[in-house]
């Protein structure tokens, strides 16, 4: 059976770039938003690097595997040029608290799909360009394993 | 010009072992090249290995992804490679995906978005893979001449941007003659792989590097976990010659030296060429135990026999090989493996000897070193073992082979290979018919160096090596395997004529 992308350390991980994304401007009743722009900036980023068409098939990769937790992400899809489309209104459709539960595991499944692919050292590497101060130990190699 | 006005031309490491010996010292900075070749031949991984060797956060590299791999993909599988160096990701490469402009747009876009990257980055290595497709997009919306202008801006920018460039394609040969890129290109590196019997065999050959001087003709390669390893025709040892020898070496056989006139002159290369069972590997362990025990350092390449086999026989004579070993006077390498190249081998066999300074070398024996080989490398054998035999030799080396000969019962095969080519001097063990037994005896057929004896010596296998005894005067023919006793043999004059007639056939 293939193993959830999305582990505790990745929801770690999302939360930490939600709540940093919400730090430079947004409430903290709107996690979508900051969701949102997280994503925005892994898609400025990654697209670079991995190309438009290989950052959207990742993104709808995550946004599938998301669903099967979160059923209201339906709603949600992901653009031709890989930006998400709804997910800014989230907010105003759902409860803080459910809300913040489906953005997390979106983007904990972007970031573990990057580790399947790349590993952890290297997606920490490709976050950090984005988030400079994005926390190491998050992804500290093995911690997981050992739990 | 004097060599004081030329301009000098730094040369890059290309962080491929053995790589930079074969292009003449390394990549010329802000050279223009093409890594041509199939798929799956190693070309992205040779791009990385550049790239790793090179990048710097001052001077970065710029790799730029097109159509061909995805870059995750290639990130995943690159990353496994010793040379990744993960810290250089952040600030010293950056990958840069080129697809959607290749697919949408132009070739004057394709330019704009690379000239923008290289602007901004100010590249010390700068990479397009697969600049194959873009040539394919391009000649299929718009012409040749539109091509070669492009590739003509995209070589004036980089060289002008102090770029070192590597395009990398999945060529054929025949696209040489036509294809403008080839010839913009300072250098054209190509990679083949094929299949022969049931062994890859991987070869890489530097088909035009300006400027430089370089080992032409091909040259084998291998892909492990560090990467691409190159070997070089020439070992890097090219332009070594061999010195006069000025000793001789002992080969643990008082009775032997004496036929030798002293021993193995220093430098030459001995061939004891025999059938199965008459001492070859037994000789050879017997010279490199007096070696030992004189303080010289050597290497035993065993292609036939397990380590073990040359300990305990050496302990018979009295010589520690297991304590030789572990300080460094010794270093025995078993070759066995059915897919190696030669020059992959010859290279093991140049460090080996460069690591501890040895003297001595054994190869025991060259039937089994052929037979390790990989089927496609077995045609070449002959002329690259001249090749190593000549640069070890040339360094000072003394090098003792064996080689199995079918004993023929009517004449005295030398050995399957060249001799002359292969050797200085040549021992020949040999059976021989006698009396109802089959003894053995020795003779030396050459010795290049000068005087040696001509004696057809009978010997036997003792628990202390081979012991020389003496000169089988009483016959003739001793070189056909079957002697017969000459009319003046005690042998023959005891015997009534008839009786005497027949025993001399």
């Amino acid at each position: 059976m293939m193993m959830n992308a999305a582990t505790p350390r990745m929801r770690t991980f999302a939360r930490w770039l939600i709540a940093r994304e919400a730090a430079a401007g947004y409430p903290p009743e709107e996690k979508a938003q900051a969701a949102f722009r997280a994503c925005e900036k892994l898609r400025q980023h990654l697209s670079t690097f991995a190309g438009v068409a290989g950052f959207r098939s990742l993104l709808s990769r995550a946004l599938i595997l998301a669903k099967a937790e979160v059923p209201w992400l339906s709603a949600v899809e992901v653009k031709a040029d890989g930006s998400l489309a709804e997910l800014g209104s989230l907010d105003t459709q759902h409860d803080m608290d459910e809300a913040e539960k489906g953005v997390v595991i979106l983007l904990a499944q972007l970031l573990g799909l990057l580790v399947t692919f790349i590993g952890e050292a290297l997606t920490l590497r490709l976050v950090q360009d984005v988030w400079p101060d994005a926390p190491s130990d998050v992804m500290d190699s093995g911690k997981e394993k050992k739990q | 010009m004097s060599d004081q006005d030329k301009v000098s031309i730094r040369k890059l490491p290309t962080g491929v072992p053995g790589l930079d010996e074969i292009m003449g010292g390394g990549l010329p900075e802000f050279s223009f090249n093409i890594i041509a070749g199939g798929p799956g031949c190693g070309k992205t991984t040779l791009a990385h290995q550049i790239v790793f060797a090179n990048a710097t956060p001052e001077r970065p590299a710029l790799y730029f992804t097109v159509l061909g791999e995805p870059a995750i993909k290639m990130l995943r599988y690159q990353q496994q490679y010793q040379f990744f160096d993960e810290a250089k990701l952040l600030n010293s490469i950056r990958f840069v995906n080129l697809s959607q402009v290749v697919l949408e747009k132009d070739l004057n876009a394709v330019l704009d978005e690379i000239v923008k990257e290289v602007e901004a980055a100010n590249p010390a290595i700068v990479v397009v893979d697969s600049f194959r497709t873009v040539i394919r997009k391009t000649l299929a919306s718009t012409g040749e001449w539109e091509l070669q202008s492009f590739i003509q801006r995209l070589a004036l920018h980089l060289a002008s941007w102090q770029a070192t460039t590597f395009l990398i394609g999945e060529y054929v040969p025949e696209e040489m003659a036509n294809n403008p890129v080839f010839t913009v290109a300072d250098g054209l590196f190509w990679l083949y792989q094929t299949v022969e019997r049931n062994s890859v065999v991987r070869k890489l050959e530097v088909i035009k590097l300006r400027g430089q001087g370089t080992v032409p003709g091909l040259h084998t390669f291998r892909i492990t976990d560090a990467g691409l390893q190159a070997f070089s025709r020439t070992l890097g040892l090219s332009g070594k010659r061999k010195v006069p020898a000025e000793r001789c070496l002992s080969t643990g056989i008082p009775e032997l030296d004496k036929m030798l006139s002293g021993g193995i002159p220093e430098g030459d290369s001995i061939l004891v060429a025999g059938p199965s069972g008459t001492g070859k590997s037994i000789l050879a362990t017997q010279f490199m135990a007096e070696g030992i025990r004189r303080g010289e350092r050597g290497i035993i390449a065993g292609f036939e026999e397990r380590s073990q086999k040359y300990l305990v026989r050496a302990g018979n004579f009295g010589v520690d090989f297991g304590a030789a070993q572990k300080e460094g006077r010794l270093s025995m390498l078993s070759l066995r493996p059915l897919d190696l190249s030669v020059e992959e081998t010859m290279q093991e066999l140049v460090d080996a000897v460069n690591k501890i300074g040895a003297k001595r070398l054994v190869l025991d024996s060259l039937s089994g070193f052929e037979m390790a080989l990989s089927p496609g490398f077995r045609q070449d054998f002959r002329e690259s073992l001249y090749r190593l035999i000549s640069a070890l030799t040339g360094i000072g080396v003394t090098i003792l082979s064996t080689v199995e000969v079918e004993d023929s019962f009517t004449a005295m095969p030398f050995s399957a290979y060249a001799v002359s080519f292969l050797s200085d001097d040549l021992i020949r063990l040999r059976y021989v018919s006698i009396k109802g037994e089959l003894r053995k005896v020795l003779v030396i057929i050459k010795m290049r160096g000068g005087e040696h004896s001509k004696e057809i010596r009978e010997y036997e296998i003792t628990f202390a090596g081979l012991k020389i005894g003496k000169r089988l005067e009483e016959y003739q023919g001793l070189t056909t395997g079957v002697p017969v006793p000459y009319p003046e043999s005690p042998e023959i004059r005891e015997l009534p004529q008839e009786q005497a007639n027949k025993k001399q056939g």
